[in-house]
């Protein structure tokens, strides 16, 4: 019987009278020699056992007892009627406990008859009769306690409508965006989007709804709306050539522009650019930001310019440009609470913030004490408008003494919406209405508000004017990629909730209104944007922006008065004061690169001030636009050909601490299936899957061309490279430590001339007279263009678009490797053909693993170290098997020259076993140290170009099925020594063709290499 | 789920000396009734009572015993039970004979029985105690076992009230 069964029964027969008598085993030893002998007692053995043994309650002995030597000496001759009665009287007491008290089940119905019975009393003792009830309750609370275990001791001590209460749900709202900041719009998404906590904020990824292609489909015909207000803002304010002096060290003409490109500068057009540390370039870049100039104000050189970056890399961005400007004066806002917001001056960011913390800082949980608060102070709780987690004190503005600028950080003070599609002019027009003029009345008087004041300035009205003119023009254009990429509008424009629609629809291009519009106008539009003083803005004027926040009618007052409308339904007649907001229209421009889908992808960005999010929100969606997380925008980008922030970006700091970030979630989630569902990358030749070591792979092709470039002076032969073949293990180790030595970093190639140069070499020379047309501009395909190429970039990275000929759908982390020249071969001859496969590698950590589990430690770590050199003999043996096999039959094929495949094929065995037995002492003693995990390559890898068949060239670092281009496609790096190489051996008809390999996949596919400028 | 019904049998242990009672034990008992249901009813019988037969409850000082066996057989046990004279315990034989007070359905039914039997008997003894130390004790003791009774919740009345007559 076990334990717990024993203790059941045993509560069970606690009140049931158990069996008297003396023990067995007791008397069969003592008991002869006493019935011999004569021990009369008096008293009665009863009794003498009750007096002499406590334990044993009502007067007899229970059970069998093991010191029972006791009773047996003094076994009595004989019993009076005393004693008889005595036990009369025990054994009566026990049978009444044993019938009153009910069999030992713990359930206190049991002391029920069965019929009286019913199954709710066991939770609800008022079903019990009166009698029971208290001790039930009592069994109850001990079970409860039991079975809890104290889970939820600390329950929510205020009920759920005092919860739901508007000011305690913004307090704890407001608490829980302590760590990671909301956007305006989080409410919305929260409801339909799976939320992600990044760079600080809580932001949309994906809706839960399945909406992959619907949201394709929006983009590339209709509308898709972001929010995108995460993106940081910084604020510089200074003189013109104070502003460019400085910031011209961050940027480089020869990575794009910069921001003194003249259309930018003047305001008319967003600019962007790739930032770097100051002087550094082309080394040590910071990352891509999107710059706006405020157009130049009439007779004043004083300039403002918004610098948008996204939030990780704001914190490289900002002390960056601080130290550019030498503003290291922070302006620290006034703490003062007590202070009224007309007491603050222009230049503090957010005065609003300090009143409206101090209530609730004086807030008290007591409910009694709040309604005093109420009465007295106004409302308890205030929404937190824009960056609300940032104490009162941190500064935000940086002052220069010497050069007088003043640098903002305007994070979260504009909310920015995305509207990609070609309708999304349509839809902006649709919800947007230039805003109304105000009535004589009120102009008259002084008005606290900005629009009437505004209204009195007839410079101003005109302005506005024009530039609801140009807006009314936009709704003649027919596609948002007519417009010029980067136009800026400035409107201002009336509250969009006063013309909701009553139901969802659609926003459609009307053509009546496009033929009010006049040709001529639209023309000009298309052709010379927007002019210079339309561009201007109220936005830009901070007393602005914080009058439209404090100022904005609240929903609930919104409802009332539409409810107080006479016609139900109609719209309210004298547009309410308030409902007038500044704001700017962006062009964002769609694919700029390639020849297919030329401005694909482009739309507007509306950037309003802070608390008027939701405002605009909701109305465009009622203009039945999808929305988008951040996986669309992932994808927009990358159907636009862009390099996307921070993915694409792995020189940058923040690319770096995406990839770790990256790599550690794959890892996590790979460690999540048990080993024997794993995939084995080992066997798959797969060296990283979860992350790119860009810094070997660049410094290997470095290698390899340093040994070619040896060769070359030796034999004074400037094409062939097959002397590679010959190349000596000590050639490659020797090098291998002089490349260590100078730990320099990988950059990615971002000069525009040598881009331009590398995209016409990329395309196959016959295809179709395209190379006949812009040949003269692209020098032919040499050597010497290379090497020129090569040494003015070191280390570098190119970043390329792939494209799969065949099928196939590339993942991440594919490896791009370099086709044998008779894989190319085949694939001319046959159009069908896949591409090739590579065979299947041996995991000689496997034994290991298994061998670390079976022996002790010690032995493991002995063994391992003897046998790590024979795992890898046979590994390379098999290795070198499988590719003599090819090699001899291509070098006789291509007979001579060149043939830089079979140095490829036929070196990777000399070279891995050069490179490997050199790091071999290390990964023995880290890997017997750190964990093996099945299925990867433990830490110090091998070489990486050379692991399989064929020569890896790059990885990609995005890659999907492109619904635009209606095949896989990817976007990847590739090391520029390695693509020089690789496209100087390829025929010139067959140029630019790579080979794909996904992680997890032993086929490669082929692909068209396509760098575009 | 059927239950198995049997029947108890409420005996009383009757010797002539009273203090041999206290040699017995309930595997003499056992042994005792299955040997001699073995006897009178053959082998048929001994397997038939054989099956569930056991010795719930002793007292080696009052000489009751509880005998439970299957309802479909209680017949042959206490058809044999009279020829019962003596229990051999240990080697020693004390002779006696068993007599039965009461058959039950449930062990509770013959513990109500045996309260109120038990209970009857005191009563009956009070008259007839020879000494005035005797008949405190047998008082004591009948007030003892009323006394928790009245503790326990009162559920004997009639035995209550006879013990009221009787002080």
């Amino acid at each position: 019987m076990s334990a717990a069964k024993h203790k059941m029964r045993e509560k069970k027969m606690r009140n049931q009278p158990v069996s008297v008598q003396y023990s067995s085993s007791s008397q069969g030893a003592a008991s002869s020699p006493q019935n011999g002998g004569d021990t009369p007692v008096p008293g009665g053995g009863a009794a003498a056992a009750r007096q002499r043994n406590p334990l044993c309650q009502g007067g007899w002995v229970r059970g069998h007892h093991k010191d029972g030597g006791g009773y047996s000496k003094e076994m009595p001759k004989y019993i009076t009627g005393i004693a008889f009665a005595r036990a009369r009287a025990a054994e009566v007491s026990a049978m009444l406990k044993a019938v009153n008290k009910t069999t030992g089940s713990c359930h206190v119905f049991g002391a029920l008859p069965k019929h009286m019975r019913r199954r709710a009393m066991s939770h609800n003792t008022k079903r019990l009769p009166c009698r029971l009830r208290d001790v039930a309750n009592r069994m109850r609370e001990k079970s409860l306690k039991a079975g809890q275990k104290k889970k939820k001791e600390q329950a929510k001590n205020k009920s759920r409508k005092a919860r739901r209460r508007h000011g305690n749900l913004l307090l704890e709202f407001n608490r829980r965006q302590r760590k990671n900041m909301w956007l305006e719009t989080h409410i919305w998404h929260a409801k339909r989007f799976h939320m992600l906590k990044k760079w600080g904020y809580c932001l949309g990824d994906r809706p839960t709804y399945k909406c992959y292609r619907p949201c394709y489909r929006a983009m590339s015909s209709h509308c898709l709306l972001q929010d995108l207000s995460y993106y940081c803002c910084i604020e510089l304010q200074g003189e013109e050539d104070k502003l460019l002096a400085s910031l011209s060290q961050l940027t480089s003409k020869d990575a794009g522009s910069t921001f003194a490109a003249a259309l930018s500068l003047s305001g008319r057009r967003q600019g962007s650019a790739v930032v770097y540390r100051a002087g550094q370039y082309p080394s040590q870049p910071l990352g891509p930001v999107t710059f706006l100039w405020r157009p130049r104000t009439p007779g004043s050189a004083h300039r403002q310019l918004w610098i948008w970056a996204h939030p990780t890399l704001k914190q490289d961005l900002l002390p960056e440009l601080q130290s550019v400007c030498q503003c290291c004066e922070a302006v620290i806002p006034p703490v003062a609470p007590v202070i009224t917001p007309a007491g603050f001056v222009a230049p503090t960011p957010e005065p609003e913030l300090n009143p409206e913390k101090t209530p609730e800082a004086k807030q008290t949980p007591g409910t009694k004490r709040k309604r005093s608060c109420k009465d007295a102070v106004g409302p308890p709780a205030k929404k937190i408008v824009g960056d609300g987690t940032r104490s009162p004190t941190t500064p935000v503005t940086w002052k220069s003494s010497s050069t007088g600028i003043v640098i903002n950080d305007l994070t979260l003070e504009i909310v920015r919406y995305r509207l990609i599609g070609p309708q999304s002019h349509s839809v902006l027009t649709e919800t947007l209405e230039a805003a109304t003029d105000c009535h004589a009345i009120s102009k008259s008087q002084p008005s606290s508000l900005w629009w009437p004041e505004h209204c009195k300035d007839e410079s101003k009205m005109a302005l506005h004017r024009q530039q609801a003119d140009v807006f009314h023009t936009l709704k003649g254009i027919y596609s948002t990629g007519e417009v010029l990429s980067g136009t800026v509008l400035g409107l201002t424009v009336d509250d969009p909730r006063l013309t909701l629609p009553k139901t969802k629809g659609k926003a459609m291009p009307s053509v009546k209104q496009a033929q009010e519009v006049d040709e001529e106008k639209r023309r000009e539009l298309m052709l010379q944007g927007v002019p210079e003083h339309c561009c201007q803005s109220f936005l830009w004027d901070q007393s602005v922006r914080d009058n439209v926040t404090h100022n904005k009618i609240s929903e609930q007052e919104l409802n009332r008065m539409k409810s107080e409308v006479l016609v139900p339904g109609s719209r309210l007649s004298p547009t309410p004061l308030q409902g007038r907001v500044p704001l700017l229209l962006v062009h964002q421009p769609g694919k700029q690169v390639g020849q297919e889908m030329s401005s694909w992808g482009a739309g507007w960005d509306l950037l309003l001030p802070k608390g008027w999010g939701m405002a605009f929100w909701v109305p465009l969606v009622y203009r039945g636009v999808r929305t988008g997380g951040l996986k669309m925008s992932l994808k927009h980008s990358q159907n636009k050909g862009a390099p996307h922030f921070p993915h694409d970006y792995p020189d940058c700091p923040a690319g770096v601490r995406f990839q770790e970030e990256q790599e550690a979630e794959l890892l996590e989630k790979f460690k999540r299936r048990p080993p024997a569902k794993r995939t084995n990358y080992i066997k798959h030749g797969c060296l990283a899957p979860f992350r790119c070591p860009w810094q070997q792979l660049a410094e290997e092709w470095e290698l390899i061309m340093r040994a070619q470039g040896e060769e070359r002076k030796g034999q004074s032969q400037t094409q062939t490279t097959t002397e590679t073949n010959t190349l000596t293990a000590e050639e490659v180790t020797s090098c291998h430590h002089v490349t260590i030595t100078p730990q320099s970093t990988f950059t990615v190639l971002r000069n525009r001339k040598s881009l331009r140069l590398l995209s016409g070499w990329c395309r196959p020379t016959s295809s179709k007279g395209q190379r006949s047309c812009r040949g003269g501009a692209v020098p032919p395909l040499d050597c010497s263009s290379m090497t020129s190429l090569l040494l003015a970039h070191v280390n570098s990275l190119v970043w390329v678009r792939l494209s799969l000929l065949s099928k196939g759908k590339p993942e991440l982390h594919a490896l791009v490797c370099v086709p044998t020249p008779e894989d190319l071969k085949l694939q001319h001859k046959e159009p069908g053909y896949s591409g090739p496969q590579e065979p299947l590698l041996r995991d000689h950590f496997k034994s290991r693993i298994k061998r670390r589990k079976k022996v002790s430690k010690e032995a493991a770590k002995s063994s391992s170290s003897s046998e790590k050199p024979v795992g890898k003999a046979t590994e390379l043996s098999s290795a070198s098997n499988t590719i003599p096999t090819s090699s001899p039959i291509v070098i006789p094929s291509l007979a001579q020259s060149c043939d830089p495949i079979s140095f490829a094929s036929s070196t990777p065995p000399s070279q891995t076993s050069t490179l490997s037995i050199t790091p071999a002492k290390d990964p023995k003693s880290s890997s017997s140290s750190s964990d093996l995990i099945f299925g990867l390559w433990p830490d110090p890898l091998p070489s990486v170009i050379s692991h399989c068949s064929r020569v890896t060239l790059g990885w990609v670092t995005q890659g999907d099925f492109s619904l635009s281009a209606g095949c896989g496609e990817a976007l990847g790096f590739v090391s520029l020594t390695g693509l020089l190489n690789t496209l100087l051996n390829q025929p010139a008809e067959q140029r630019g063709l790579v080979l794909l390999r996904n992680p997890t996949s032993l086929q490669y596919r082929f692909a068209k290499i396509n760098i575009e400028v | 789920m059927v239950r198995q019904k049997s029947r108890y049998l409420l005996c009383e242990l009757n010797v002539s000396d009273r203090s041999r009672l206290l040699l017995l034990d309930d595997r003499a008992v056992r042994e005792a009734v299955r040997a001699t249901v073995a006897r009178i009813h053959g082998d048929y019988g001994a397997a038939l009572c054989s099956l569930r037969f056991s010795v719930k409850y002793l007292n080696a000082h009052t000489g009751i015993v509880f005998l439970r066996c299957p309802k479909n057989c209680y017949r042959l046990i206490w058809s044999a039970l009279p020829f019962i004279t003596s229990v051999e315990n240990q080697g020693q034989k004390v002779p006696c004979f068993l007599n039965c007070l009461h058959v039950g359905g449930t062990i509770r039914t013959c513990q109500k029985f045996l309260i109120r039997y038990n209970t009857q008997q005191l009563h009956r003894m009070l008259p007839q105690c020879k000494s005035e130390e005797e008949k405190l004790q047998v008082r004591k003791a009948i007030l003892n076992c009323s006394l928790i009774k009245r503790n326990e919740g009162g559920f004997e009345d009639e035995a209550e009230s006879g013990e009221d007559d009787e002080e």
